[in-house]
């Protein structure tokens, strides 16, 4: 999950990508906007099938917080 | 047709575009909906009999909720029974929702289900609120009636014809001194802004509204506006779906801040090695065209970069207390490092190299504010803390802020001030400033090293991360402090002992 979630990382911001790493935070570290952090969680709905409710998602911080709660996504659905 | 009235952009879009859709939104997953212009109106008009049935015409009506059918027809409903719209954000926390509610002596709460949490402290916190009414809810209750139920149970037609002097909005935006300020605009405050500049939109476009609708930049051009156009305005159900449904409504147009573009030029150069064309329609469609910018500043070169996909970009400028546009590029006389013409209703002069503004969509003045409405507008002009001028053809050009206010890329106001405050709460915090950095909330802060030594604080950096974090839990994203920066010396201050702030 952690490697999918980095693959799609750099498509928004410009880190390199070995420098992701769990404890990474989104806006902090890698420099995300919020409004390039809800992209991203469009396109990983697509990518993963599954429907991402706004209000848990603004909890997310850490690239390790957003594959857990991926995670958690994926097998209830 | 200019309008002086929110009313007769209704009324006379309904005689012009009665039987087609006004509105789309989203039902289910890749289902729309539509209401006809007709339906808005008549709905709208059924929700102006229950308030006056509920003895509530002309009193001040709060509606928070993302942008939404209901929403839209408890607006119009609201401001053309001659009551007063009170938009208020989604996003806030309850206690400050019921803060403004009852600073802005809101009667009848108009609430989303998301906010029921608001709902059911506002009784006990709002002592003038009457009326709680829920925009899911079926059917009414003890404590609670339903939006639906009194649609159907107000079917009479309503006439009244608001004046265009009359009051009809107060909207909240932040403030220098931290506490946020009702801005009061009329009828004609807001219908001129919406119709007074011709922008040859044809009629029928096609938009996505994507921002706020507390924001008076979503309501005056996307759906004042959009109205008057007979557009067809697609409502975009979260900001995470913003590409999908893009796909879904195929718009021509679309309004946004600044950070929504900026993204999405990353999405568009990410493929850069495809032809222009088939990019832009991967990730707009073939049909969409043109894209309003306002909120924030938006770095020039963004409109050659989307100009290389065939995509227009009006940057405009504005402020919620003048309705808010000020001024607009037109696609036909674009200036790429001017923020547009001033609209035909505002004129514009420079004091002290700040800009000043007066014309018929300046606000009537801050709600119970008396203060800080002579300080905003003197002799009729609205002193808009951007220091900027205007040129002999009337195009306006910014060069920087006056105010200590921090504008978001996303267009959101922050007060600094209110965030010191906050969080110089804690102890362990000496001195404070707040301010914007490349784009983010950064906070710097002077710590109270000998507090930190009797605590044994050895981590000091640590700590105060920590206390940033638990304020960032506590405020809605455009608040947050992404970024901090530790002192070692106290800050240079003026004369009256205040920081300095540059």
């Amino acid at each position: 999950m952690f490697e999918k979630l980095a693959d799609i990382i750099v498509n928004y911001v410009e880190v390199d990508r070995a420098a992701i790493r769990p404890e990474s935070r989104f806006m902090e570290d890698l420099g995300f906007t919020s409004f390039d952090f809800m992209s991203m969680l469009g396109e990983l709905e697509d990518e993963f099938e599954t429907e991402i409710d706004q209000q848990e998602a603004a909890g997310i911080r850490t690239v390790q917080e957003a594959a857990d709660y991926l995670e958690k996504l994926t097998k209830e659905a | 047709m200019v309008c002086g009235t929110i009313r007769e952009i209704l009324t006379g879009a309904e005689q012009r575009f009665g039987a087609e859709d006004a509105i789309r939104y989203k039902k289910k997953k890749d289902e729309t909906e539509a209401k006809t212009y007709t339906q808005l109106k008549e709905d709208s008009e059924h929700f102006s009999a229950a308030l006056a049935a509920l003895g509530e015409q002309g009193s001040h009506i709060a509606i928070t909720g993302a942008t939404s059918y209901p929403w839209l027809v408890s607006y119009f409903g609201t401001v053309n029974s001659g009551s007063v719209a009170v938009p208020l954000d989604v996003s806030l926390p309850a206690e400050e929702m019921c803060e403004l509610i009852d600073r802005a002596d809101v009667t009848t709460f108009v609430f989303d289900g998301l906010r029921a949490d608001v709902a059911a402290i506002a009784g006990e916190r709002c002592p003038k609120l009457k009326y709680l009414i829920s925009m899911q809810q079926e059917e009414s209750d003890k404590d609670t009636l339903s939006f639906e139920a009194l649609l159907r149970e107000h079917r009479e037609g309503f006439d009244y014809a608001p004046q265009p002097e009359q009051l009809c909005t107060i909207m909240f935006t932040s403030g220098t001194t931290g506490k946020s300020k009702g801005v009061m605009l009329t009828h004609r405050n807001l219908a001129e802004n919406a119709t007074c500049l011709d922008m040859k939109i044809p009629e029928r476009t096609v938009i996505l509204t994507v921002l706020p609708i507390h924001h008076a930049y979503c309501l005056s051009m996307d759906i004042l506006k959009g109205i008057s156009l007979g557009s067809v305005i697609c409502i975009n159900d979260s900001l995470i779906r913003v590409a999908k449904n893009i796909k879904l409504f195929e718009p021509e147009m679309i309004l946004m801040v600044p950070l929504m573009i900026e993204t999405l030029a990353k999405k568009l150069e990410e493929t850069s090695w495809l032809p222009p064309a088939i990019v832009k329609g991967k990730v707009f469609g073939k049909q969409f065209h043109t894209i309003c910018s306002g909120g924030a500043y938006l770095n020039p070169a963004y409109l050659e970069l989307f100009e290389k996909y065939g995509i227009t970009i009006l940057q405009g400028y504005g402020m919620t207390e003048c309705a808010p546009v000020i001024s607009n590029n037109v696609s036909w006389n674009i200036r790429k490092d001017s923020v547009g013409q001033l609209l035909p209703n505002c004129e514009a002069k420079t004091v002290d190299g700040e800009l000043w503004v007066r014309g018929s969509s300046v606000m009537q003045g801050y709600y119970k504010m008396p203060e800080e409405t002579a300080d905003a507008l003197k002799d009729g002009w609205l002193v808009t803390g951007d220091l900027g001028y205007v040129d002999e053809e009337r195009f306006v050009y910014l060069t920087g802020r006056k105010k200590n206010l921090i504008i978001t890329k996303n267009g959101e106001n922050v007060s600094p001030e209110e965030v010191e405050n906050r969080i110089g709460l804690q102890r362990l915090v000496q001195e404070i400033l707040v301010r914007e950095s490349e784009g983010v909330i950064e906070a710097e802060i002077f710590p109270d090293y000998e507090y930190a030594k009797k605590k044994r604080i050895k981590d000091i950096g640590r700590e105060l991360q920590q206390i940033i974090d638990d304020y960032n839990l506590s405020v809605p994203a455009h608040r947050k402090v992404y970024r901090l920066k530790v002192r070692e010396t106290e800050f240079e201050k003026t004369p009256s002992k205040k920081i300095k702030r540059y």
